[in-house]
């Protein structure tokens, strides 16, 4: 009988989620009701229910009396918070790296989305309901990240962009580039150095591109104008919107004297604003980047595994965070996304910080990284309706997430977990043995660059 | 003695020279068919019974019940066959002379290869990879496709596909439409930019982009062009004008989901007239596909069926009823697929079919396969045939079995969508190809030829007979001292061929006969120096 069950619920899912494919994301309405709600930003308020009209949280308050018609939900016991939010993440995509270029502005990440990606799902059972997703670290300059809502069910990539959400992109410091094109293609850049360089000279190219298209533009607009138009470049015109401040920088960067290297190059340039993603030796520099602006997506307690991430600490969070960065808790991982709110938990370990700061790492932090703390990464009135239901305290090591809800929609509901929950099944295929991890084989940061390393799965 | 021998060919020479002067003012005799007693199913929803189609001139010249049959025509007894227009492939690649093969050369930098290692040569066209003799053309004609959108071989903007007819004639002969549509997929080339999806669409705007301004600065300069730099011509990017100008579309091989929503992002971005191909995965894009006004070529090719075993006992453990559950996924998945050709036509989207990654031997089972997933029979026909037509934009040529199409058909001897349907003959402008004979042809023996002249009736003899593993033949005349012998005698199916010389002297001219064995008779027609189509027959010796 359960199995009958279960199969009805594939069904009811998939009809439901075909739904979506005729236009614009879903959007839904509904009252959480008698829960605890952490609104990160302003308190948390027990006994109390959060109406949801239209994807838009439209009243936070005690004892709201029910629409007619609207979707209940009993969170007597439980708790309710924002949905989470992770800066670095690479899930939901077909390809990463397009590492055949040490700069690929033109590249987006936008081109690349699936949104049948099982990933998704999985994220959703851990609270989180937006992402950066993001080119891999091969190149200097990567492509531009797109930051999506995790609206598992459409089959089409354009329904995950989260509408209005700023530009961002790439930009990888250290190992991961000079390895891949200095020591695999002999080419620059080799060493710390020629990855500033590169990055210098980008920009400083992009610059005069957009002098002699602002030029010929300009001339255009002369009556009977005559000329040829300047060459036309995906690339420069990407890298010229960076320089012109339209685009957030991500920057992948481990060690205290490149992040210095991309502050000053960012301060040469005009460059306001620049995410650091990582930042394992963030704490040595923090004081520099809080003036700047700078801000930091870092791990608890991962590092070791290459030789620039060696000298970290578990308190960089805490440092960072207690120096005036932005700072936020991401994954760069599609296990460890899952569980972000044990990894911001950390944080009360390993620096004391508060149980409200700790939180703001995996949701108003990263909204703020990614300029969508307008929309998301608190629980306020106007906000995007994205919230993550708890079972425990979301910091408790105890804590189980039970349902998490996108723009209305419930997305993920643990009562309502069928073992498959895949939106397409290739019917033939090649090989449905298990994926075995291979210690040569990137699944993150470098995927797809096997090739240019000499070696193939 | 010898010298009364030299007379006689001369003379003979004299003779056909003087035919063939005289055919050109005399109403030409050219190859002509009678297919009698046969149903003809003239296009969807749309049958003639029991009626004869006359071909001429590569074109279908009459159908009705009581039409004359011309005393030049082939009869080919069709009594109770179906006859119906030539199927017609959306994306094929068959036949296609250059297979892309990968480049060992190591680049400095793999940054910027040159175009062609990165699969960017719009410029190309797939008509110039042309192997008219390849065996895959012919697989393909067996089935009844008569047309095919040939297309280049390699990824990403390899070059201009052709409309072709899958004859065997010269390369030249069989293009119908030289360059039909821009081809492109987004699969990038391992180790150079761009090598992945990523890169792939990020070019293919740039270039796009890039041919907007170049045409528009062409059309600057051409206008009026003093005092303006010379504009250089880039034929990479030439090869993108006419897609700017929708005089062309762009060719997407689109298999799977994602695949069709980045081409529909690119056609949205950009506007260019779009037809995805091999569609294998559409129907969960179904509604954009119908708003974005694109033409669509399914796939013929179809995952395996797998039965279910329902009598199987219920597993008990974990594993195996995860394992069940996955096989009915799978099974599910398989429906889909299946039912796709019916989907897109409850919703109303106009689509053909295409061979690219079928396999042949699958495809008329496949059809089948859609029909009893709910398309029906005359869906699955304009699928081959009408709507192709159409999407090809040469319904004024073909589609239909119709008095002044090409004659292009597929006739089988048994309602073409029935499991034990086989094809007889496929015409393919004009010309008949049997597929499958009733009775082996028996060629060997004496034969008595009689060819028609304007003079009247001549009559000679051959010999054919068996060697190795073909034939040889002689040719006999009373006004030859010795016999000829005839070379190049061939036997494919039922069509017989055979050349011999006028003569005994190096610059002697060659004459080719071609003929269809039908029973214990041959007709056909002799080509060869100013001799043009005359009709020769030939009757088998009764001892034989």
């Amino acid at each position: 009988m359960k199995l009958h069950v279960r199969t009805i619920c594939i069904f009811t899912w998939l009809l439901s989620a075909s739904f979506l494919t005729l236009g614009q994301a879903e959007r839904g309405s509904m009252l959480i009701k008698n829960g605890t709600v952490l609104t990160i930003t302003k308190g948390t308020w027990e006994n109390t229910d959060v109406l949801i009209k239209d994807g838009k949280i439209v009243q936070i308050s005690k004892n709201i009396a029910p629409p007619s018609g609207i979707k209940v939900i009993d969170a007597t016991g439980l708790h309710v918070m924002p949905g989470i939010v992770d800066t670095h993440s690479h899930i939901a995509l077909d390809a990463v790296n397009e590492s055949t270029s040490v700069v690929t502005a033109e590249v987006s990440m936008s081109d690349a989305l699936n949104p049948t990606a099982i990933a998704i799902y999985r994220a959703l059972s851990g609270g989180v309901t937006s992402i950066q997703v993001l080119h891999g670290s091969a190149n200097v300059i990567g492509g531009q990240s797109e930051i999506i809502k995790l609206r598992y069910g459409t089959f089409d990539p354009k329904d995950l962009k989260m509408e209005g959400a700023p530009r961002t992109i790439k930009v990888a410091l250290g190992e991961n580039p000079t390895r891949m094109h200095g020591t695999n293609a002999g080419i620059l850049p080799r060493t710390r150095m020629g990855v500033e360089f590169v990055i210098r000279k980008s920009f400083a190219e992009a610059q005069e591109y957009s002098q002699r298209w602002d030029a010929y533009n300009k001339n255009k607009l002369v009556k009977n104008f005559r000329g040829a138009p300047p060459a036309y470049s995906l690339r420069y015109e990407t890298l010229a919107q960076i320089v012109r401040g339209n685009v957030i920088i991500q920057c992948h960067a481990y060690r205290a004297d490149e992040i210095s290297m991309m502050l000053k190059v960012c301060k040469d340039f005009g460059i306001k604003r620049v995410v650091f993603q990582h930042a394992n030796e963030g704490f040595k520099v923090a004081p520099e980047m809080a003036a700047q602006g700078a801000m930091a997506s870092v791990f608890s307690d991962r590092w070791g595994y290459k030789f620039e991430v060696y000298y970290s600490t578990a308190y960089n969070a805490a440092i960072l965070t207690r120096n005036g960065v932005v700072t936020s808790m991401s994954s760069d991982d599609p296990e460890l996304i899952r569980h972000l709110y044990h990894e911001a938990a950390k944080t009360l370990k390993y620096g004391g910080l508060t149980n409200d700061e700790a939180l703001a790492l995996i949701t108003i932090n990263p909204a703020r990284q990614l300029g969508i703390d307008s929309r998301v990464g608190s629980l306020e009135l106007g906000k995007d309706a994205d919230v993550a239901i708890f079972k425990g305290y979301p910091l408790s090591i105890y804590a189980i997430p039970v349902m998490t809800v996108v723009d209305g929609i419930v997305r993920f509901d643990r009562d309502n977990d069928v073992n498959d929950m895949r939106l397409l099944v290739d019917p033939d295929p090649i090989n449905e043995a298990p994926i075995v991890h291979h210690h040569n084989v990137y699944e993150d940061c470098l995927a797809g660059t096997e090739l240019l390393f000499g070696f193939e799965n | 003695m010898k010298k009364f021998i030299y007379t006689v060919l001369v003379n003979l020479l004299f003779v056909v020279i003087g035919l063939a002067q005289q055919g050109n003012a005399l109403p030409q005799v050219t190859r002509a068919y009678a297919f009698t007693n046969i149903n003809i199913v003239q296009g969807p929803g749309r049958k003639m019974d029991n009626a004869t189609m006359i071909i001429r001139d590569g074109l279908i010249a009459a159908l009705g019940r009581d039409i004359a049959i011309p005393s030049d025509a082939i009869i080919i007894k069709a009594d109770s066959m179906y006859a119906y227009a030539g199927f017609i492939d959306g994306l094929c690649k068959a036949g296609v002379r250059q297979r892309y093969t990968e480049s060992t050369e190591k680049l400095l930098d793999p940054a910027s290869p040159p175009p062609a290692m990165a699969g960017i040569t719009p410029q190309r066209e797939a008509r110039t990879m042309l192997n008219q003799d390849d065996k895959e053309i012919e697989e393909l004609r067996n089935l009844g496709f008569t047309t095919v959108q040939l297309v280049p071989s390699g990824n990403f903007l390899p070059g201009h596909a052709a409309i072709i007819l899958t004859s065997d004639k010269t390369t030249h002969e069989m293009v119908l439409i030289s360059r039909s549509a821009m081809y492109s997929d987004l699969v990038g080339t391992r180790g150079v930019y761009p090598s992945t999806v990523l890169g792939i669409m990020a070019k293919w705007r740039e270039l796009y982009q890039q041919a907007l301004l170049a045409k528009s600065y062409d059309q600057m300069y051409v206008s009026n062009p003093a005092g303006l730099p010379r504009p250089v011509a880039d034929p990479l990017l030439e090869a993108f004008y006419p897609v700017i100008d929708q005089h062309e579309p762009v060719l997407f091989k689109s298999q799977r989901l994602m695949d069709i929503h980045r081409v529909l992002s690119l056609k949205s971005d950009l506007g260019f007239s779009l037809i995805i191909a091999d569609v294998k995965e559409g129907w969960p894009v179904i509604a954009k596909v119908k708003t974005s006004g694109t033409k669509v070529f399914l796939s013929l090719d179809l995952p395996e069926e797998k039965k279910i075993d329902g009598s199987k006992e219920k597993p008990e453990t974990f594993e195996g009823i995860e394992k069940d559950e996955l096989e009915k996924r799978k099974a599910e998945s398989t429906r889909r697929c299946t039912a796709q050709a019916s989907d897109f036509q409850k919703a109303g989207i106009p689509f053909g079919f295409c061979t690219y990654s079928a396999k042949v031997k699958d495809i008329p089972a496949n059809l089948r396969r859609m029909i009893a997933a709910g398309l029906s029979e005359d869906e699955a026909l304009a699928a081959l045939t009408t709507t192709p037509a159409k999407i090809l934009g040469l319904s004024d040529r073909m589609g239909t079995v119709d008095v002044g199409k090409i004659a292009n058909l597929v006739i089988s001897d048994k309602s073409y969508f029935q499991g034990k349907a086989k094809v007889q003959y496929v015409v393919v402008d004009g010309k008949v190809y049997p597929v499958e004979t009733r009775e082996a042809v028996k060629i060997e023996g004496g034969w008595t030829i009689v060819i028609q002249t304007s003079r009247g009736k001549v009559s000679d003899r051959i010999n054919l007979r068996k060697e190795g593993n073909g034939y040889a033949g002689t040719y006999f005349s009373e006004m030859l001292q010795a016999p000829i012998d005839l070379s190049d005698v061939s036997l494919k199916g039922n069509q017989l061929s055979f050349k011999y010389k006028m003569g005994n002297t190096p610059d002697s001219p060659q004459m080719t006969v071609e003929a269809v064995v039908a029973g214990k008779t041959f007709k056909g027609v002799i080509n060869g120096a100013r001799y043009k189509n005359i009709v020769i027959e030939g009757i088998l010796d009764a001892k034989n």
